[in-house]
């Protein structure tokens, strides 16, 4: 485990406080003999856009998976605020309270409609049933798919699926959305347009957002692009997107 | 959008599956609807035949446990038992299955003292009564005229002896409305058992006190050894064929709720499996590892009630038909109640849960990365 927290320099104003800190995390498969993370550090601020580059195979999504608590650290620490992962009890509480994922593919229940995969998430939550449709209905219009609501995702384009998701990775109110190529799966007038919006909202309400791409468009518009290179972070990159090297990773 | 609507969503996209596992559930159930509201109809419809007589208490062989216990020599024990304390009248009664007609199953044959107070609770709808103890008519039940196609002035042939209806009764209990009715004297003559009874009914005075009663029971015991006073119900429920069906009902509660909940356990099992990567979404999503277990066992119980329903109508129409079939016809009388469908519904939910309840706590279980990576 990591004990000393300034190990990686960032250029970040005093005013914003880091909502995430990760150090010296790592994570092992198979025993040890798949390293996906190999001593990750990084601080993510708060209402920060963080984008994620790297070849395929770097550890991308395996980080992604650990800020969401869906996979368990094998070393390290991280902290969410004030509050270490490994003090959290139950990460699934954690999640609906903080996080907001998205998808590559999406990810939709196919057998319900778009409101319906939207309200998903609040199942097992506090409030009426009718609050969560109210809230559901309102991020859905914020996303453009008033019309759309009652539809099925089969009955969808690309771009409107992955509209519905983010819809349904905000219901919760989330603190940090964290997205795995969320364009990944869709043509660039699509992508341009749900980025659009995720990015629209993520400001609007102050969000996090960290966001994994191989798309050199989508990273220029990040506040900073953090590159990996077999599990570790490869160098701190400047952000707004001067660092045209990263288009080799572009599928 | 709530559990409750996507536990039943997640049910309807595999309608096929949902509905074999419904209709295996539903088997289960409705045997067991069919064979115990038999059962206890069988211990009911005889019970009720006596009480409606006024019967008080009734005098049998102590070792008797067929439905007519085996018949005796009435008159001294008719002699003591008249003796007791507050007994107000002794009478015999004689009961015998047997065949009257060649196109009918067999009946049962009813001999009863002639003016006794036996036939006072009938109801008679056409003719009239025996008008002698010596005479040889009978008198039948609604439903005996029914099957054996029978009315009022029509001759029976019973062991060889021809017998002329007088009358047709009806009575709330089906056994007596399937019964042939004569005089005690007519009955003993025709089955050739002079001075026999069955049972002996007696009936106690207006202020008896159940103390009174246990009294009768005691000195029937230690006056007349072989013998004993109760009351119907505690007649009934001896009874060797009462016995047999309620055991073989609870046998079936066994078996059903078992491979009941084998059912939902193999349904719910695949159906997890099938969904492990949805359920890596839902537990990214936020879903607490108690809410997908609600979500399965939701679905499982959803199954199994819908199982019951379905098996207490099909179990319904089994009794009824098993009550309406000519061989059954005024033997048997099926007791529906809804406490008693409340109580398969709940059997129903038992089995529901405890065959989902491996399943939800392995969907539960699962890690949620690798959950997402299934597929
Ligand atoms: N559950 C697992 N078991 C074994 N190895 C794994 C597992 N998950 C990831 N890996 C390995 O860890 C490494 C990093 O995988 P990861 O999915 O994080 O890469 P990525 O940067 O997201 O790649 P891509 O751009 O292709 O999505 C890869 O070598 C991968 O094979
Ligand atoms: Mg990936």
């Amino acid at each position: 485990m990591s004990t000393d927290p300034h190990i990686l320099p960032n250029n970040l104003s005093s005013a914003r406080l880091p909502i995430l800190r990760i150090e010296g995390l790592t994570l092992h498969f198979d025993g040890g003999q798949t390293k996906a993370l190999n001593g990750v550090d990084l601080d993510v601020c708060e209402g920060e856009f963080v984008a994620i580059v790297g070849a395929s195979g770097s550890g991308k999504s395996s980080l992604l998976n650990v800020i969401g608590t869906l996979d368990i650290p094998s070393s390290g620490e991280l902290f969410f605020g004030a509050q270490p992962y490994s003090k959290i009890k139950d990460t699934s509480l954690f999640r609906r309270e903080n996080i907001g994922f998205v998808f590559q593919s999406f990810n939709l229940i196919s057998t319900l409609s778009a409101l319906d995969n939207v309200i998903v998430p609040t199942i097992g939550c506090a409030g009426s049933d009718h609050e969560h449709k109210a809230r559901a209905e309102s991020l859905l219009i914020e996303l453009g798919l008033r019309e759309r609501m009652a539809h099925f995702p089969g009955k969808l384009s690309g771009g409107e699926r992955q509209r519905v998701a983010i819809a349904r990775a905000l219901i919760n109110r989330p603190r940090m959305v964290l997205a795995d190529e969320p364009t990944g799966s869709l043509d660039s007038d699509n992508a341009i347009q749900v980025l659009d919006l995720l990015t629209g909202i993520v400001k609007q309400q102050g969000l996090t957002l960290v966001m994994v791409t191989h798309d050199a468009s989508v990273s220029a518009r990040a506040d900073r692009v953090v590159r990996m290179r077999d599990g570790k972070i490869a160098l701190p990159v400047g952000a707004y997107g001067d660092t045209p090297e990263l288009i080799g990773g572009a599928p | 959008m709530n559990l409750f609507r996507f536990a039943l969503n997640n049910l309807q996209r595999r309608p096929a599956r949902t509905s074999l596992t419904v209709s295996a559930i539903a088997l289960g159930i409705a045997a067991v609807v069919a064979l115990t509201s038999i059962a206890w109809g069988f211990e009911a419809s005889w019970q009720k035949a006596n009480d409606a007589r006024g019967t008080d208490l009734i005098v049998t062989r102590a070792a008797s446990e067929n439905t007519m216990p085996s018949p005796f020599r009435a008159e001294k024990v008719q002699q003591v038992l008249a003796a007791l304390p507050h007994v107000k009248e002794v009478v015999g009664l004689l009961s015998e299955m047997l065949t009257v007609s060649d196109d009918a199953p067999p009946v049962f044959v009813f001999g009863w003292v002639y003016s006794s107070y036996l036939w006072e609770h009938l109801k008679l709808v056409e003719g009239r009564w025996p008008n002698a103890s010596a005479e040889p008519v009978v008198v039948i039940g609604a439903l005996a005229a029914e099957m054996l196609h029978k009315k009022t002035g029509d001759q029976v042939e019973i062991e060889g002896k021809s017998f002329q209806v007088v009358g047709i009764f009806e009575s709330n209990a089906v056994v007596e409305n399937g019964a042939l009715l004569m005089t005690l004297e007519q009955a003993q003559q025709v089955t050739d058992k002079p001075g026999k009874v069955n049972v002996l009914n007696i009936k106690v005075d207006a202020n008896t006190t159940e103390a009174d009663l246990r009294n009768i029971k005691e000195q029937v015991k230690m006056t007349l050894p072989g013998f004993v006073a109760i009351t119907s119900g505690e007649l009934v429920s001896q009874n060797a064929v009462v016995r047999i069906s309620k055991a073989m009902s609870n046998a079936t509660i066994l078996i059903a709720g078992l491979v009941g909940a084998l059912v939902v356990f193999n349904t719910m099992l695949m159906s997890i499996n099938e969904r492990t990567r949805e359920i890596g979404i839902l537990l990214a999503l936020g879903w607490q590892r108690g809410t997908i277990m609600k979500l399965v066992i939701s679905e499982s119980v959803i199954l199994s009630l819908l199982g019951g329903l379905v098996g207490i109508l099909v179990g319904v129409g089994i009794a009824w038909g098993l009550e309406h079939i000519e061989l059954m016809r005024g033997k048997i009388d099926a007791i529906f109640s809804i406490p008693f469908f409340l109580e398969v519904q709940a059997l129903s939910i038992v089995l529901g849960i405890c065959g989902g309840f491996y399943p939800a706590f392995k969907a539960s279980r699962l890690l949620p990365s690798s959950a997402l990576r299934q597929e």
